[in-house]
């Protein structure tokens, strides 16, 4: 389509669509590749060399194993909020921009409630509830339950723009109900701006997984980017200068997060020619 | 217009960068002199206080006071005895230990004791802090009353003396009396008494006073400023032990500064750059550090003496840990050499089968030949065919991990889950390599780290499968059998959902048919045994039947406190080369007298 | 009457429900914690010990301490009989009912009585609060604010003369705002102060120093902060100077701009015009971070052991700490929304069009 022809002449979008495919790659061919076992390869945090391409862990275990799990399980979480995220903001900030009135005001309401209320309470309060604890399905969940207030915002911005536009009063004259209106003449105006607010979501559930992670709330029994980064933090490796348990954590998480802005960049640059490189 | 707004943000920047590069000479502390805690003459600790500080009552719940006011810190108030844990022995500190036996303790108060207030302390004092627990059900050492009956004074040689009596018809337990004497701090009773009168005589009233505005104490130091981020301690001068104890010696450092930390490693990094003199966390791979001057008690691994055992408590009244084979193969499952290499960098020795350890105060109470007998064989192999000869059948998946395990019957089991704080870094990777282990030999467990809130609930309630304790975390005369005690006692059994203090697996059911009443006669009888040969034979015997029961399975042994320190201002710690004190702490117990023998290393 | 007033009913219109949110905010704040663990419990928990009746005695007497428990008209613990698991009646203490709580809570909040924290009792929650927020504020206020000028100023910049600059500054400031901010915070200590001991690896100000108003108080906490301020700063920075960029050069590309240059207005003008028009939504973002802000940088306070309102507000939530937990809800939810609001009253005044649309009747 002549959108992805304008997107892959923008080196950003090249790049940064590379670095997460590559990711993607990393994620669900690496396993064929290298040994994914978890068991205790060797004494606890082993330098890199001797068959450990990034050493071993403080429980003796490949650091590429716990990475390509913990890559896989990041990436579901982020995917998953991001699009628990952007459905909810989405379908309350398009409704509420359109409708305008009182209808505006109580979704503005509730997206207000849901900034005020600290993620962290959620968390807490509904994982020590459920007996499985904390897995990364409701992680997921939370980080999306309680992260759609941005996109609810930005999406209704524009909705409430298009609403005054001549089309829509067009549709009304037809007679078009709300709803017909909002799926056949606004979400198209939207779909483009609405694809970025998912990448950014995504990005945002990735860094919220490696937060919530770095204070000890993070998924149980499982492996994560951030759970790695934990770990190397609570076993002391930052003071020990045991960089392999830091860095590719670090740079899998950075690498991933960056591609997708440079993606979202890219394409706020094709859908908005002005912003485009002259 | 382009300059302008190139050079207003250069200059910003700039700004900052200068800003904060004007930084002071060597050493984060502001200088190695000035400041008003010279370096050379502060020591520095951490790790024993971990929230901002609300109160420092003497009188309030044993939770609620900071450092150094809580537990069996003396700096501020003063026991009347002092454990040595390197040798076993009872040494003095407001009093001396004259005598003990089942039917009473006497202690003489030392008579050139006194209060920062210039009044003496007397055995009115003493009187006072026991007997709150008669007057106020909820005084913190209410339950002192269970075990000492009464306090008889009387004067010799123009010292108090105190006799204890053993409170017979309650308890009956003369260790723990002189468990207690060791760690209930001695309070101003004329201060206290005041307070009480202008409160209504209401304890609850006098607990939620802070007492931090120059507290009377009898101790070698006082509290000088205390905020979120630290705690400071000044000298006392005028302490009368200079004199009486320590041959006119004051201690050397003339301050004590407790940082607050918030995040594990914050410890490591300050006694590697010397910020911290003393640090009472688990540090991993302390070895490593030796070369930043970090000491510990012994130089190659374990480094540490061992003190306390964190354990996994089985709950017997879920199935299938009713079943002793299922808790023997447990026990056999698990590597404890990955679980002491791994989990705490090797801090731990090979374990003694049982609740005996080998040290100089317990090792002579444990047969080994005895327990071999008793104890489960090691090992993968022996867990898979101890849980075969039980009828346990293990299903595995194609990829070699467990899926389920049923039973005798053919029913599945439920896959237990092992609770423990989450955060605890220690016993978190201790409970990772236990289970690992336990999975390949087809026992289906899980970790399950929680929150505080559900942990600290649960556990005197009984609602967990297998949770994660260390019982008789402190070094006190009344080990092994406080340890036992606290894992085996049916004395105040009662069913999940009610809460107990000790044996919170609810082993020996007393109602139930295969009640061992040995085990409850044993260690009613043990605090009562003055025979070595009788004790020794009673301990045997008592370990023999925890090793058949395996009511909870040992993991590691870990000191009663991380004993490291750092050699970059203060030197002449005592370790297992230079052993004139016991590897404990400079704040904790009998490991006070450290404080004495500091050396500065700025000479 | 009002509709003569448009901008004033707008104001009144927007403050009414945002006090609607406040109270239904603060409602969800006092119940949720309640889900949780019986904070007694845990209290309990936490320090077992002794005979089971004075545990009881114990229990009864902090129910009682933390307005847990319903009283009678002496002020004295109510009992019931009740049947439990086992089928044993037994005596239990009465809890106070979650409506009756909530209803002393406020009456005692709207005296300004925010109760003390069950943890670390008797400390009251003001003063807990009192201690953190000064941190909390101090770690993030100078971030936030530089971060914003330094940020909206690189990314002008970028905007305005695009070419290589641009070319190599962008990536550079995405790349440095996908970095986790705590990886970040990590590193530096990691660098600057473990390996290359310049600057200090924790505390606000050195551990000898006693706060006060003197030139060596502010020197160490300056030089305290300079590792936590670069670790939020320069992602920040990035994070803002990418915004503007978008906004500017949306902004130096519309058509009133392009008639202004052939018109030949002067270029300092025009370039004010644009900014000015693109200050709007990044002022937006800026009042919003402050108000945020109380919520603190949880993890930064972590690795720098700051004893900021983030760590107060994990561990009173860890612990159930249900007083610490409602004062916190209450400080951070009542920024937010100041914010939120601050920000709607600004927008109607300074953007023209809405202005417009207020006046015309709309919305």
């Amino acid at each position: 389509m002549k959108i992805l022809k304008n997107l892959l002449k923008s080196p950003m979008f090249v790049i940064g669509i590379g670095l997460f495919l590559g990711t993607l790659f990393l994620a669900f061919l690496g396993p064929l590749f290298a040994n994914m076992s978890l068991d205790r390869v060797a004494s606890s945090y082993a330098p890199p060399g001797d068959g450990l391409l990034l050493g071993a862990d403080n429980l003796g275990r490949n650091y590429v194993a716990l990475l390509l799990h913990g890559l896989r399980n990041s990436l579901y979480v982020g995917f998953l909020a991001g699009i628990i995220a952007t459905t909810v903001g989405t379908l309350i900030g398009i409704y509420g921009g359109f409708k305008g009135g009182i209808i505006d005001d109580i979704l503005s309401v509730t997206t207000n409630l849901f900034i005020v209320i600290p993620q962290l309470i959620v968390l807490i309060l509904i994982s020590a509830s459920l007996k499985d604890g904390r897995s990364l399905t409701l992680i997921a969940v939370i980080i999306g339950a309680t992260g759609w207030t941005w996109s609810a915002r930005a999406v209704r911005a524009q909705s409430a723009a298009l609403k005054s536009r001549d089309h829509i009063a067009l549709a009304r004259i037809n007679g078009d109900g709300t709803f017909a209106i909002l799926v056949k003449h606004i979400l198209p105006y939207l779909a483009s701006y609405v694809f970025m607010v998912f990448i950014i979501q995504i990005a945002s559930g990735i860094l919220s997984e490696s937060a919530i992670s770095m204070l000890g709330l993070g998924p149980m029994d499982t492996q994560s980017l951030g759970i790695i980064l934990n770990d190397a933090k609570a076993n002391g490796a930052l003071g020990d200068g045991i960089w392999w348990g830091i860095f590719p954590s670090t740079i899998l998480i950075t690498t991933i997060v960056f591609s997708l802005y440079l993606i979202n960049t890219s394409m706020e640059g094709v859908f908005n020619p002005r912003l485009r490189r002259e | 217009m382009r300059a302008s707004q190139i050079s207003l943000g250069m200059s910003l920047v700039v700004a900052t960068a200068l800003l904060s590069s004007c930084k002071p000479p060597e050493g984060a502390n502001g200088g190695n002199e000035g400041g008003a805690f010279p370096r050379s003459q502060t020591l520095y600790v951490a790790g024993s206080q971990w929230g901002d500080p609300s109160s420092f009552n003497p009188l309030a719940e044993t939770w609620q006071p900071a450092w150094p006011v809580n537990d069996r810190f003396n700096l501020m108030y003063e026991t009347l005895l002092n454990y040595n844990t390197l040798t076993g022995k009872i040494e003095p500190a407001l009093g001396t230990l004259v005598s003990k036996d089942n039917d009473s303790l006497v202690v003489d108060l030392n008579s050139a004791a006194k209060w920062s207030d210039g009044k003496p302390v007397t055995a009115d004092d003493v009187k006072f802090v026991f007997d709150l627990g008669r007057k106020y059900p909820d005084a913190a050492s209410a339950f002192a009353v269970q075990f000492i009956s009464e306090i008889k004074v009387a004067k010799v040689n123009g010292a108090d003396r105190l006799t204890f009596l053993v409170n017979k018809k309650d308890r009956n337990n003369p260790l723990v009396v002189l468990d207690l004497l060791q760690a209930i701090r001695i309070v101003p009773s004329h201060v206290f008494q005041a307070l009480l009168a202008s409160h209504g005589d209401t304890l609850a009233n006098v607990k939620k006073l802070k007492i931090d505005s120059v507290p009377v104490v009898s101790g070698p130091y006082n509290l000088k400023a205390y905020s979120n981020e630290k705690i400071i301690l000044e000298r006392r001068d005028d302490y009368w032990g200079n004199a009486a104890l320590h041959n006119g010696q004051a201690p050397a450092p003339k301050f004590i500064i407790h940082p607050i930390y918030k995040s594990n490693d914050a410890f490591a990094i300050g006694l590697q750059k010397g910020d911290l003199d003393a640090s009472q966390t688990f540090i991993p791979r302390i070895g490593t550090k030796a070369k930043d001057g970090v000491g510990t008690w012994l130089d190659a691994a374990p480094f540490y003496v061992p003190g306390a055992i964190p354990m996994l408590v089985l709950n017997v009244t879920k199935k299938p840990l009713d079943d002793k084979n299922f808790r023997r193969a447990m026990a056999a499952a698990i590597n404890y050499g990955d679980v002491s290499e791994l989990a705490v960098s090797g801090y731990s020795g090979k374990l003694n089968p049982g609740l005996i350890m080998p040290t100089v105060l317990e090792g002579k109470y444990f047969d080994s030949a005895a327990s071999a007998a008793h104890a489960v064989a090691l090992g993968k192999e022996s867990a898979k065919k101890i849980l075969a000869d039980a009828g346990y059948k293990a299903v595995f998946k194609p990829d070699g991990s467990l899926d389920y395990t049923t039973d005798k019957a053919g029913k599945k089991l439920p896959t237990l889950s092992i609770m423990a704080p989450a955060g605890w870094s220690d016993w978190e990777n201790m409970i990772k390599i236990a289970v690992k282990a336990m999975r390949e030999a087809g026992i289906d467990v899980r970790e399950g780290f929680v929150d505080p809130s559900k942990y600290w609930p649960a556990k005197p309630n009984g609602d967990f499968d297998i949770l994660m304790d260390k019982p008789a975390s402190n070094v006190t005369p009344s080990l092994p059998w406080s340890r036992f005690e606290a894992i085996m006692s049916s004395r105040n059994w009662v069913e999940c959902g009610k809460s107990m203090n000790e044996n919170q697996g609810r082993y020996n059911n007393p109602k139930a048919k295969e009640y061992n009443k040995k085990v409850d006669s044993l260690l009613k009888a043990i605090p009562l045994v003055t025979d070595s040969v009788s004790l020794k034979k009673a301990y045997v015997e008592l370990n023999n039947i925890f090793l058949d029961d395996q009511p909870a399975i040992p993991l590691v042994y870990l000191p009663e406190q991380f004993y490291q320190f750092s050699n970059k201002t203060w030197t002449n710690w005592p370790t297992a080369k230079n052993s004139y004190g016991p590897p404990q702490l400079p704040w904790v117990s009998a490991g006070i007298n450290t404080l004495w023998q500091l050396k500065s290393a700025a000479k | 009457m009002l509709k003569q007033y448009p901008t004033l009913r707008f104001i009144l219109q927007r403050a009414g429900w945002y006090l609607l949110t406040f109270l239904v905010a603060v409602v969800i704040n006092f119940a949720l914690p309640r889900l949780g663990s019986d904070p007694v419990d845990i209290i309990m928990g936490q320090n077992s010990g002794g005979d089971p009746a004075m545990q009881e005695i114990k229990r009864v007497s902090f129910l009682k301490e933390f307005g847990l428990a319903k009283l009678d008209d002496k002020g004295e613990v109510v009992y019931d009989s009740v049947t439990n698991a086992q089928g044993v009646k037994e005596r239990m203490p009465v809890k106070k009912g979650i409506v009756e709580q909530f209803t002393t809570y406020v009456g005692k909040t709207l005296q300004g009585d925010l109760g003390s924290s069950f943890q670390k009792y008797p400390k009251k929650v003001t003063e807990v609060m009192g201690d953190a927020v000064p941190w909390t504020v101090a770690l993030q206020l100078p971030t936030i604010v530089f971060g914003w000028i330094i940020g909206n100023l690189l990314g002008a910049l970028a905007a305005y003369k695009r070419g290589t600059f641009d070319r190599v500054f962008f990536p550079m400031a995405l790349l440095f705002s996908a970095v986790p901010f705590f990886v970040f915070g990590m590193l530096l200590v990691y660098f600057f102060a473990v390996q290359w001991g310049m600057f200090p690896a924790m505390g606000g100000f050195a551990a000898d120093i006693v706060p006060g108003f003197n030139l060596e108080f502010f020197g160490s906490a300056a030089y305290h902060y300079v590792l936590p301020f670069f670790s939020i700063f320069l992602i920040s920075a990035g994070g803002q100077a990418i915004g503007m960029r978008s906004m500017g050069i949306y902004e130096l590309g519309t058509d009133y701009i392009k008639y202004a240059k052939w018109l030949g207005v002067k270029e300092t003008r025009i370039l004010l015009y644009v900014f000015r028009n693109a200050m709007l939504p990044q002022l937006t973002g800026l009042a919003l971070s402050l108000g945020a802000m109380v919520g603190g940088a949880l993890i930064t306070e972590m690795i720098f052991s700051y004893p900021g309102l983030g760590m107060a507000m994990l561990t009173a939530i860890q612990f159930n700490d249900y007083p610490v937990i409602q004062g916190v809800t209450l400080i951070i939810t009542t920024c937010v929304l100041i914010a939120n609001f601050t920000v709607d009253i600004l927008i109607a005044f300074l953007d023209p069009r809405v202005k417009a649309g207020l006046q015309m009747g709309g919305n």
